[in-house]
């Protein structure tokens, strides 16, 4: 397949667990799809998302760990610029598509400005590559109908991933039951629309992909004032670092927001179903609003050819799904955690409690979680006072 | 009618609120034109011995560059003083904001 002269690219933006990876996936399971190159970026400091997002015959694949907003945007330039050479030397399919599912914790100003960037005298090839072949077709922002309130208020990057977006999707509809949530689901069109006037808020279900995809000019002139001024201090601020004297200035800033981090805990051997459960309920419980998201795949004793994916979404843990096999030869448990003001440390030692039976230090525990530690130490407690006699 | 506040409009965004009035504390201490337009950002901060994020002002005049004032500390906690002070430092080095 020969490459299109002017590639469309969408950026599906959308804060941690708003689903993202769930309508990528369908997405790749659509024929109608497989024409389509996809690169997904993460936050976190090992990769997982790539092995939760199942891959078609023709689709294209590129991870590229650490945030692509923070990268800087030659990561994204690269990777796009790698794509281009690879279909067009015969190495990879062609594709006439890329959509690229930035981090939850994205910021999409700088995508954008690359993106939008018109070529210029004197660029490198890979720049002018870039610049010639693909350009932005549109923005796609999730918004979590149970979640989203809160991160719009509390996160700056939410807010700007609603700002910039030109379709707005409202996932988890159809976990809205009863008449009172119904309703607060009617309010929500006008509640984004004062972010952002000109977007277009659709239903996650029933939507039409090929609809949400399709090509259409992009213009950030459309969404409003903010918009336009984030663009442009953006590039003033990629200006300053640039012309920076200081070494430790030339690198790009990162945008997020206080003790945000991210973490990964990995082990070697299976763990019992019943114990990562009890794992991530006592965590959850215990850290609440400060554990942003955890997702990873599960080696589980009962079943070591079938691994698990888990997710946690602040407060929701979704249903663990089955693997049929291994997506890849790493047959590792891989977890990864996004957490506002929680360190590794304590996380770390409540697995090592639950799920490997380590002695748990409570006083470390007190030092690191101080005023929250209260509820996380009753809770691994009684979940390891109910483990069978062996396990403690 | 002018004394009436709907109960059932949307209610505004906090982070879109504190944007505005960080804008229009900005415009006024800087003291440019109603009308110039004002960007504010959060963002990470990589100076040693800073605050780990910072507010980001940018005063956007027509025909000039964008000056930027940096403020150490999250949006939601920028007051005007806080604004006032960075301006007066900010106009050694930006001879066009006037303290």
């Amino acid at each position: 397949m020969a490459l299109p002269e002017r590639i469309p690219v969408f950026l599906l933006t959308g804060f941690l667990g708003a689903g993202k990876s769930t309508l990528l996936n369908e997405l790749l399971s659509d024929p109608a799809f497989q024409d389509t190159a996809v690169i997904i970026n993460e936050f976190g400091d090992i990769p997982v998302d790539h092995l939760l997002v199942r891959r078609g015959e023709t689709t294209i694949s590129q991870v590229s760990t650490g945030c692509l907003c923070c990268a800087g945007t030659t990561d994204l330039r690269a990777t796009l610029f790698d794509l281009h050479c690879a279909a067009s030397g015969g190495l990879t399919p062609g594709f006439s598509r890329v959509i690229v599912e930035m981090s939850g914790l994205g910021d999409p100003a700088p995508l954008v400005n690359t993106l939008m960037h018109k070529p210029v005298a004197g660029a490198s090839v890979r720049d002018r590559t870039v610049d010639c072949a693909f350009h932005l077709a549109g923005i796609v922002t999730l918004y979590d109908i149970i979640t989203g309130t809160v991160s719009v208020e509390r996160h700056f990057e939410a807010l700007k991933q609603i700002g910039f977006a030109d379709r707005i999707v409202l996932t988890k509809t159809d976990l809205a039951k009863d008449p009172a949530t119904r309703a607060d689901i009617a309010a929500l069109p006008d509640e984004l629309h004062a972010i952002n006037a000109s977007a277009e808020v659709i239903d996650r279900q029933g939507i039409d992909l090929s609809r949400l995809f399709s090509p259409r000019p992009y213009s950030s002139v459309e969404r409003g004032e903010d918009v336009a001024g984030w663009l442009a201090l953006e590039s003033a601020l990629a200006a300053e670092a640039r012309a920076s004297s200081r070494p430790h200035e030339n690198a790009p800033a990162t945008r997020h927001g206080p003790g945000i981090r991210t973490f990964s805990i990995i082990a070697d051997d299976p763990i019992p179903q019943e114990r990562i459960r009890q794992f991530l309920a006592a965590l959850q419980s215990s850290a609440g609003p400060g554990l942003l998201r955890v997702k990873g795949i599960v080696a589980v004793a009962e079943s070591p050819e079938s691994p698990l994916v888990v997710h946690v979404v602040q407060h929701a843990i979704s249903d663990p799904a089955r693997l049929a096999a291994w997506p890849d030869h790493d047959r590792r448990t891989r977890l990864v955690f996004i957490t506002s003001g929680i360190d590794p440390e304590p996380v770390r030692d409540l697995f090592a409690a639950i799920i490997s039976a380590t002695p748990f230090s409570f006083p470390r525990l007190f030092r690191q979680l101080g005023s929250g530690l209260a509820a996380m130490v009753s809770g691994a407690h009684s979940h390891i006072a109910n483990f069978p006699r062996r396990f403690k | 009618m002018k004394g009436f506040v709907n109960p059932l409009a949307p209610r505004p965004n906090r982070l879109q609120v504190k944007s505005a009035e960080i804008k229009a504390w900005a415009r006024l201490l800087a003291v440019l034109p109603e009308d110039t337009p004002v960007s504010v950002v959060e963002l990470a901060c990589r100076d040693e011995g800073c605050p780990d994020i910072e507010t980001v002002i940018g005063l956007m005049e027509a025909g000039k560059p964008i000056r930027t004032i940096r403020i150490h500390l999250p949006m939601a906690e920028i007051t005007i003083e806080a604004i006032a002070a960075a301006v007066m430092e900010t106009s050694g080095r930006n001879p066009g904001v006037t303290p």
